[in-house]
């Protein structure tokens, strides 16, 4: 079972190349967390999930 | 009389066939009338995971380090009652966690042998078949007396009434529908005077995992869904033993925190112990990945430890009730005390606190 890597442990490794960007980005929704709508901090987000998708292209 | 207002009892449809002679025996109901049950926790769905979590039994057994503590502190509470108990049911035994902790010596008395030398047989119910034998061959099944049983469905129980002297279950009634119903069952089966004792999730636990996914889905989505299951508060415990007809009740709250490198190895855990997400009105398919990014950002921002860890809180609701018995001790009627607690107080504050 263990051979084969989840698609989650995957997901864990990229996404922890990435936490400076996690780190901007939680602090814009905790920053005034009690109203947060949708798309509050998508600029960050986008970054995040820009610096995301690089390193889980990088590893494959 | 209270005979009137009990209605017979029909069993529902079964996974399994029960024996014939189980049905014959006829039981009553604990629902009170025009009291529909909300269905909040797909119980077939979370028998489907139990079953495939255990399916895997390395990693099964790598996460059963809150199971065990929990039963552990929980024999401990079973101890404090100075008894033998003959015949003991552990309901929702999970992997018989609560077996092998029985087996090991008290932490407080390690010279004293095992614990389980106060009980005589006990029998461990699950829904979950693969679970509950998961660890049937390993050695510290010999130096128990148990019996393993399946349990056709985890909300209707088919004992006799007054047929157990201790009904234990650990961490797994927070997935019940139903609690006021499996609790008066429970009372049903005890026999006169004798004690369940209860530990389930509850309150504020995983609230670090909860609050992250709904800011990081309010943000992505717009909007908030299930992900975690709602609990039973501590101060709902009370009231639901009593409805059940307990007496002399005792309910306390235990918090264990565990750090977790990131939020993927606490949700990789909560599904290997079988304990994901089984809310009927969940949203099908898993959470977007989009959100599982964000919720760890805003994880380890909000709730994030300094050393990098994210801590996750479970809280423990402990609950120990007491089946009515002649020889009870009752409290008092209204108006018979003979002493005054003021004069007692007074006088205890002027002799400098000595008792």
């Amino acid at each position: 079972m263990s051979s084969r890597t989840r698609p989650i442990d995957k997901f864990a490794t990229a996404a922890a190349k990435c936490s400076k960007e996690a780190s901007l980005y939680g602090k814009c929704i905790v920053a005034d967390y009690n109203n947060v709508y949708k798309d509050k901090c998508s600029v960050e987000f986008l970054r995040l999930k820009d610096c995301f998708l690089a390193a889980s292209k990088r590893r494959t | 009389m209270n005979t009137l207002s009990i209605r017979a009892f029909i069993p529902p449809l079964r996974r399994r066939c029960a024996p014939p002679s189980l049905h014959a025996i006829r039981r009553y109901a604990v629902q009170a009338p025009g009291a529909p049950t909300m269905e909040i926790f797909s119980q077939q769905h979370k028998w489907m995971q139990k079953e495939r979590a255990a399916a895997d039994v390395e990693t099964s057994r790598n996460v059963d380090y809150l199971r065990d503590e929990v039963a552990s502190r929980l024999c401990e509470r079973l101890l404090d009652i100075n008894r033998h108990f003959p015949r003991v049911l552990d309901l929702g035994a999970n992997a018989c966690n609560l077996a092998r902790m029985l087996t090991l010596p008290s932490p407080e008395t390690p010279d004293a042998g095992p614990r389980s030398s106060r009980i005589g047989k006990l029998i461990a119910a699950d829904s979950s078949e693969t679970l509950l034998y998961r660890d049937a061959d390993l050695p510290f099944n010999k130096e128990i007396d148990i019996q393993r049983e399946v349990l056709p469905a985890s909300e209707t129980l088919s004992y006799e009434a007054n047929s157990f002297d201790a009904v234990l279950s650990s961490m797994s009634m927070h997935w019940i529908n139903d609690l006021p119903s499996i609790l008066a069952q429970v009372n049903n089966a005890l026999k006169p005077d004798c004690p369940f004792i209860g530990v389930m999730m509850g309150g504020d636990s995983l609230f670090e995992l909860r609050t992250s996914l709904q800011l990081a889905e309010l943000d992505r989505r717009g909007g908030v869904s299930t992900h975690t299951s709602p609990l039973a508060d501590v101060r709902d415990i009370g009231g639901l033993l009593q409805r059940a007809g307990f007496n002399l009740l005792t309910v306390d709250v235990d918090d264990i925190v565990v750090d977790f490198p990131d939020s993927f190895a606490l949700m990789k855990d909560l599904q290997a112990m079988g304990e994901s997400n089984a809310v009927i009105a969940r949203e099908k398919g898993g959470i977007h990945k989009d959100v599982l990014l964000a919720a760890e950002g805003i994880y380890r921002e909000l709730h994030g430890n300094e050393d990098g860890t994210l801590p996750a809180t479970f809280r423990l609701i402990y609950m120990i009730g007491w089946k009515q018995g002649p020889n009870q001790a009752k409290p008092l009627e209204r108006g018979t005390g003979m002493f005054s607690i003021k004069d007692y107080l007074e006088k205890d504050g002027k002799d400098g606190g000595d008792k």
